[in-house]
Formats: structure tokens, sequence, C-alpha cells
């Protein structure tokens, strides 16, 4: 009874459209102060100890990175190296740009910033060679969401921070930690290599069918002055993925360290950005942090609420009790993220949804690594789909296309990302392998 | 801030690893830099709450808007108007819990683990970030009532990227394989 | 008449030691008030983490609690600090003497202006030395990253060898001695055995150089709230727990250490006496150099009666 009361005025106030972040702020305290004995000392408690987090702190960390690297010429150089590698096939920029949005999700944490570092550079190039601008807009906008699944990722890092500490049992009643960020990030390679080559292929039979224009081949010379162009980007991607595996870092301490090496190879190596640049770029990583971390604080109160109202536990029990196994529970879980998908964006959504699906999911013996790569590539479908579809609003803003012909235009690579968000869900060895066979489960 | 953390970690980081580089050794062992994570926290914190006020006048917090974009406007403007005043009211009562609490804090010994700062001091950033958050809220709510103007920030753009010089580098990237 | 809720909260499992202690106090407060307290029992940090839960009991949004007794430096009361102090406490008897004598009333005193009674002292065990190196004599510590606990006294004693402390958190160890982000670390046999720090840590060297502690504490407040007969009872409730927490915690301290023995993957070295000596002698300078913080006269008081020390 209480749990419905909970959502049913989180949503209602969340439909209002004031931010996410005080609506969940309200709830909290409208339910503690009317219906519950919680104290409301442990609210204000929590509202100070919320954020104390160290992991948290990858959160600003991996966005300035990405920021220093959007504008600091990282992205161009890694789209000539793409493009004189597979150029030449079907599709050839087509191709080439799902291959550059793939190396770009491996420096960057977010989708949004890699359609923009992409696709801004990619789509006026398409356009230029010939392609209609709804494959290139379709490519880009779906692409530009392996931001996420391909480490580093934020919304692993809000994953690993909203289930952090929560109390799950798994079916014979032992205790299960929840997923760090570091397995997160590996089990992530796997599934993003796999996604990234399932929009190769789209990209290459649609570009095949409809005999779009193709580059000459590069030769193995033009391949090598390419490649040595973007080592410096190349470089941060063993630095940030080797430097966890290896545990030379924590994942805030490679954040860290890769926010510092993207500003030195901005700013000094390619130059492509000025020194009075940075404090604009700071600025707006800030104020972009600010407001993240600020859902984050509201969401741990929340959570918090959900945990002494023991509501996952309930629900667990409930499903455990009604039959409910892991496969039809998973199916549900898709359902109710893609609906969320309509209307939030992913971090809010990772951020309520997953300490309540954690403690159920346990309970029917999925492993917490696979339900996090499951929900983040549930949160990449959301962002290429109408009427909240992050990457759309970007790729819109680029093409200069409209919304609902962007949505036409992304079918195809959509449908791709719909029928692997089976896979995922379905053969949980895609998310497990690498991170068992690197011992790290 | 977001500069000076990041900075803060880098060298805490480097300084583990090269401390254990034999010729360091003498060198760098005698500075203790277990503070720097804590300190990097409560800059944080600190930044966070100060931003998340700064963040309402440029509207960067993101809301549920697909409803209310659809409902006739004189709707519209009242409950985006019932929101804003939420908001306010919302921050007005953290301020004060928070106020409160630092109020109490500041009556007992309490520290910090690591450096030992006052606990009230570090913990002041609640209320006060919540309190200016409040009257941004209202200064945002008075203009959209008065003007029906409300700050939009586009989610789609990155800061710092400039797209006129984009194309530019776009044939590059075509050239570059011919 | 509805009965008085004690909230316990703890930050262990329930099947541990302090979980144990805490489900029996549970069980016997209920049956000695006759149902006229009832205490919830929340274990794993549930409700409240390590950092908040001092706060929360301070703030009465808890009533019980059974922090580390390190755990005190930041409310104020620097002087629990002397149990983290190297080679003070020689054996149980010694731990014993200090507690359940003037020593530990008095350090108990001295948290009530913080608005908290200190109810027992609850055992975890004496801490042995781990590394992927033998750690012998002080000059293998040199420049070794050492996992501790957040604690000044700890941060000296590590320096004191040469060794680089490394604040983490306990569920962070092993991975990372897995990967190497610390060298080694400092823990109870059951600690380092429930953790598999063994199976990632080549040597085991028995120093019980340390020694890790709880203190079970209430609410100032809510405990002079209560009726003088309940509280006779909850304190009888109370001694028993305490005494199945320390006989838990020196048995599985005693099997787990067996148990590592077993497994082969660590090798278990006991130090002569010459070489335990070394080891007092290069931390001996923590003494002095934590001297202000936790108070000499303490310090000496604590030595005098636990017969332990640098020396
Ligand atoms: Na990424
Ligand atoms: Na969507």
């Amino acid at each position: 009874m209480s749990s419905l009361i909970i959502f049913a005025l989180l949503i209602a106030l969340m439909l209002t459209g004031m931010p996410i972040s005080i609506a969940l702020g309200l709830t909290v305290l409208t339910y503690v102060f009317t219906l519950t004995h919680v104290p409301i000392e442990s609210v204000a408690l929590k509202l100070f100890t919320g954020i104390e987090n160290f992991e948290i702190m990858a959160i600003p960390f991996f966005i300035l990175a990405g920021n220093f690297l959007t504008h600091g010429g990282v992205a161009r150089r890694m789209i000539n190296f793409a493009t004189s590698l597979v150029g030449h096939w079907y599709g050839g920029l087509g191709l080439a740009a799902v291959m550059a949005c793939a190396l770009f999700a491996a420096v960057s944490g977010s989708s949004p910033a890699t359609v923009i570092a992409i696709g801004s550079i990619m789509l006026p190039a398409m356009v230029k060679q010939g392609f209609p601008k709804r494959f290139g807009a379709g490519v880009i906008a779906t692409s530009g969401a392996l931001g996420i699944l391909i480490p580093p990722s934020i919304v692993m890092v809000v994953y690993a921070v909203a289930t952090g500490g929560s109390i799950a049992l798994d079916p014979s009643g032992h205790r299960v930690s929840s997923a760090s960020v570091g397995q997160l990030f590996i089990a992530g390679v796997i599934p993003g290599i796999m996604l990234a080559s399932l929009l190769g292929f789209t990209t290459f039979y649609r570009a095949w069918k409809n005999d779009y224009p193709r580059l000459p081949k590069a030769t193995w010379k033009e391949r090598w002055t390419a490649f040595r162009n973007c080592i410096w980007g190349l470089l941060l991607i063993v630095l940030v993925l080797g430097g966890i595996y290896s545990g030379a870092f924590t994942p805030t301490e490679a954040a860290a360290v890769s926010a510092v090496y993207a500003f030195v190879i901005a700013v000094f190596v390619y130059r492509d950005m000025s020194i009075k640049d940075v404090p604009r770029v700071l600025l707006g990583s800030a104020n972009m942090s600010a407001m993240i971390l600020y859902i984050v604080t509201n969401a741990v109160l929340f959570s918090f609420l959900m945990a002494n109202e023991n509501i996952p536990q309930l629900i667990a029990n409930w499903m455990s009790t009604a039959g409910v196994n892991w496969i039809w529970f998973l199916l549900v879980v898709n359902v109710l993220l893609l609906l969320a998908g309509n209307v939030m964006e992913a971090t809010s959504i990772v951020l309520i949804m997953a300490p309540i699906l954690f403690p159920v999911a346990v309970k029917l013996g999925i492993h917490p690594v696979h339900l996090g790569v499951l929900m983040v590539v549930n949160m990449e479908v959301g962002m290429c789909h109408p009427p909240v579809g992050l990457n759309l609003y970007v790729a819109s803003g680029i093409a200069k296309m409209g919304i609902t012909e962007l949505t036409v235009a992304v079918m195809p690579w959509l449908l791709t990302m719909l029928a692997f968000l089976g896979l995922v869900t379905y053969v949980p060895e895609i998310s497990l392998w690498l991170p068992r066979m690197l011992g790290m489960l | 801030m977001i500069g000076a953390a990041t900075l803060l970690i880098f060298v805490a980081v480097a300084h583990r690893y090269l401390v254990t580089i034999p010729i360091f050794y003498p060198y760098l062992f005698p500075i203790d830099l277990s503070w720097a994570q804590e300190l990097c926290i409560y800059m944080f914190v600190w930044m966070a709450k100060f931003g998340a006020a700064y963040g309402v006048r440029t509207g960067i917090h993101v809301g549920v808007d697909v409803l209310i974009n659809v409902v006739n406007p004189k709707v519209r403007k009242a409950t985006i108007l019932f929101g804003l005043l939420c908001g306010a009211l919302f921050t007005a009562v953290i301020g004060t819990m928070g106020a409160k609490f630092v109020y109490g804090l500041s009556a007992t010994d309490q520290v910090t683990p690591d450096m030992e700062l006052p606990s009230w001091i570090v913990y002041l950033a609640i209320p006060l970030g919540s309190y200016l958050m409040c009257f941004r809220f209202l200064q945002v709510a008075y203009t959209f009532a008065r003007h029906g103007h409300l700050p939009h920030h586009d989610h789609g753009q990155v800061e710092g990227i400039d797209e006129p010089h984009m194309p530019g580098t776009a044939s590059e990237a075509a050239e570059a394989v011919r | 008449q509805s009965p008085i809720v004690i909230k316990f909260s703890h930050v262990v499992a329930p099947n541990t030691p302090k979980g144990m202690a805490a489900d029996k106090f549970k069980e016997l407060a209920e049956k000695y008030t006759g149902g006229k307290v009832k205490v919830e029992v929340y274990p794993n940090s549930q409700l409240y983490k390590d950092k908040e839960e001092l706060e929360a009991l301070q703030l009465g949004a808890v009533q019980m609690l059974a922090p580390s007794i390190s755990k005190f430096g930041p409310i104020g009361v620097r002087e629990f600090e002397v149990f983290d102090l190297p080679y003070i406490l020689p054996n149980l008897d010694a731990l014993r003497k200090v507690t359940n004598g003037p020593i530990g009333e008095k350090l108990f005193k001295l948290l009530e202006p913080k608005g908290i009674i200190g109810l027992a002292y609850w055992d975890n065990g004496f801490k042995e030395m781990s590394a992927n190196k033998k750690l012998i004599a002080p000059e293998d510590y040199k420049g070794l990253k050492f996992r501790i606990q957040s604690s000044k006294v700890l941060d000296a004693q590590f320096r004191a060898l040469g060794a680089i402390p490394q604040v983490m958190a306990f569920s962070e160890v092993y991975q990372a001695l897995q990967t190497g982000v610390v060298d080694g670390q400092e823990n109870t046999p059951s600690n380092m055995y429930t953790q598999k720090m063994h199976e990632v840590q080549k040597y085991t060297t028995l120093t019980n150089h340390g020694y890790i502690g709880y203190a079970v504490i209430v609410n100032k407040a809510f405990w002079e709230g209560l009726p003088a007969d309940i509280r006779t009872e909850l304190n009888k409730a109370m001694k028993e727990a305490t005494e199945l927490n320390n006989s838990q915690s020196a048995k599985e301290n005693q099997d787990a250490l067996n148990a590592m023995k077993a497994s082969g993957k660590t090798e278990l070295i006991t130090l002569t006496k010459d070489q335990d000596a070394a080891m007092r002698k290069a931390m001996a300078p923590v003494y002095n150099e934590v001297g202000n913080r936790v108070g000499k006269a303490l310090i000496e008081e604590f030595v005098k009666t636990s017969g332990g020390g640098p020396n």
C-alpha cells in the first residue's frame, strides 16, 4: 500500500514537469512527514552523506574528460583513422562513423557527447559524399549510444552507486554484493563491440542495398599516418581500461587521470583548444556535474525511503512466491525500462529503478553485473526514440532535421538495437564472460 | 573547483606511484596525501550544492516535460509555476533542516575523519546552497509569471563546441583518405 | 501499552560474532523485560552506513550501535585511539583488565557529553600483518603500501615502519590486494578469512600487534529515560550477549587461522622473540607521536594496567 502511495506521488509530481530531483525530494519529505515514523533527522543526515562517496566523484571527472575530448581534436583524428580503415567498403563513411563512435565511446562516458563529437564532423561529410541525410543521422544517433555501453560510462557509475550498499540475497539466501564500477566497465567491452558490429552490419547492408557511395581504398601508409595521429586518443583507452583492470587506479582515480590527460592532449599535444577555452569547459562541466550530483543526492534519499519501507524485499518475496522466474522478470524489466525511456533520461531512470530492481533480480538469481549491462542497453535504446531521446535531439540539432523525420530515419538501427537487447537479456554470458575470464567476478 | 579537485586526485595518484620508486622514496615519503580524497569529496559537495543553484538559473535541471508540452497554454503556465514553487518549497525545507542540523553540529566537537575540520563548516554547504537555490527558484518563477520566459538549457549542446568550424574539418576528414 | 522500541543498527552480516551477539541481545532483552522492550536489529548497514551511524545515534534516529572503537575520534573523543597503539595489549587477559576496570569506565564517561552511553566492549580480535612479501624485520615493510582503516594512529604506525598507509573501505580490500593497488594489510584472522584475503596474500605474519574491538553504545537521553528496572534487565541481557560475542570471536579467529593454514594459500609466519622485539622497537616512536592526541597520562595508565607497550 505504502509503496503505491510513494510511486503515485512521485509520478504525479514528475508529470508536472518539475525537475526530477525536486520531485524525488518532495516525495520523500511528504512521505516522511505524513505516513511513517522515520525520524526526520535521518533525512537531514542522508542529505549530507548521500554524495559523500568517492565512487560518485567519477561522474564529474568523466564529464570533464569528455568535454576536453569533445573539442580537443581527438574525435577528428579518430574519424580519420576509422575512415582510412573501412571507408572503401559499402557504406563507406557510414561504417567509418560507426567505428569512430565506438572508438570515441571508449574514451568518453556519455552518449550525447559521442553523438556531438562524431556527428558534427561526420554528418556534413556524409551528406557531401552523397549519402541521404536521414541515413547519416540514423547512423550517428544510434551509434552514439555506444558511449554508455563501451567503457568508461557515466551510466554504469550511476548504476554502481545506486545499488552500492543495498542488501540483496540470492535464491539460497546468501548476501550478494553489488557490482563494482570496474566489473561493469570490463563487462561492457564485449557487448559494446558486439553492438558496434551489429550496427555496422546494418549500415553495410542498407548501403549495399541502396548502393551508396564508397571511398577509394586508403593505402597502408595512409592508415599508419591516421593511426599515428590518433594514438594519443587511443592511449587513453589503454590508460582507463588497463588502469582499472590492472588495479593501478580505482575508477574514480582513472577518471581524474583521464581528465588531466584529456586536458593535456587537447591543449598541448593537438592544440585544437587554447588555454582561453579552459574556464568555459570547466564551468560547463561543473554545471552539468552539479545537476547530476543533485539528482543523485535526492535519489539516495528516495532509495533510503524504499529500503526503510522494505519495498524491494516485499516485491522480491511476492515475485518468488508468485512463481515469477527470471525470464519473465527480465521481460517485465525491459518493458518497464523502455517505457521509462519514453519520458526520462538515463541517469534518473537508473537512479530510481536500479535500487528497486537490484534486490529483486538477485533474489531470482540474476547476476548484478548482468542486470547492470542490461539496464545500460535499455538506456541506449531509450536515448534513440522519442518523445524523450537525448541522442535524437542532439542529432536533430546537427542534421537540422525534425524529430519525426529522424524517428523514421533511425528505425533500422533501432530495431537492430532492440534485437541486441533481447540477446543481452537472455544470454548473460555476453556480459559475464570477460570479467569472469579476467577473474573479476 | 572541478579543475582543482581533478589536479588534486591526479597528484595523489602520481604520488602513490612515484613513492614506490626507490629514488623518489626519500623525498616523497614524508608527504602525506591521505587527506586528498576527503578534500576532493568536500570540494565536490560544495560544488554540487552551489552548482545546483546556478543550474536553476541556467535551466539545466531536467524534468519530464512530455505531458505539459501538450496541454493548453494556460494549464501549462500554471503547472510550470506550480513546479517552480514546489522547487522553492523543497529547497526552503531542506535549507531549514540543514541549518538546524549544522546548528546542532556546531555545538559538538565533531570533526571530519582525515583532515579533522569541524564538521559543521563542511556541512554549511547544505543550508547555504539550498537557500540560494530557493532564491533562484523564486526568481525564475517571478520572471516566468511576469514575462513568461523560462531559462532553458540545451542538453544536446556540449559546452564549448563551435559548430561553425566543423564543416571545414569534415571535408578534411573526407579528404584524409583520398 | 506499546513496547519500548530499541533500534539496534550495525554494519556487518548477521552470521558474524557481532551480528549473532546483537540477535542474542534482542532475544534476551525481550525475554527478560517480558516483552516491554522490543529490539529491532538492522544488520548490514541497512539503515545507516559506517560514517553515518554515530550521527544517527546522537540525533536519536537509532538507539543502539556497536561501532568500531576507533570511530570515536571524529566525534571528538580521541582517547579511544589508545586501543589502536601497536603492542599496547599483550593478550586478552590484559584487555579485560583494561575494559572491565577503571580505564574502560573512564573512557565510556568521555562519551556522555556527546549524548552517548557506553554499555559494553565487544572483541573482534588481534591483528596480524600480511603481504606478498615475507614480513619479518621492520625493514621488510619499507616502501610497501598497506591498507588501513581511517585512523591517525594506524597511519603513524605504518609510517614508523617506512610503509605507505592507504585508507580504504573494508569491502574493497580483497580487490585492492589482488590487483596490487595495495601490497599488504593488517587484520584479524577471521576478517582476513571471510574476505578471502589469504588467497591473495602469500605471507601472513602472526604479529598480534594490535587489537580491533567494538563498543556497544546507546543514546544517552533514551537510556536515561528508561525505567530503572528495565535498564537492569537490559544490562543483564547485554552481559550475556557480550560473553557470546567474545567467545564466538575467539573461536572464529582460531578457526580462521586453522583454515588459512589448511588452505596452503598463505604461509603463516611466527616471529622469534628477537624479531618481535625489533618490531616493537621500530613502532615505539608512535607512542610519542600520538601522545598529545590521545593523552600521555592515559597511555601511561593504560600501559601500566595492560602490561603492554613498546618495550
Ligand atoms: Na564510453
Ligand atoms: Na526515449
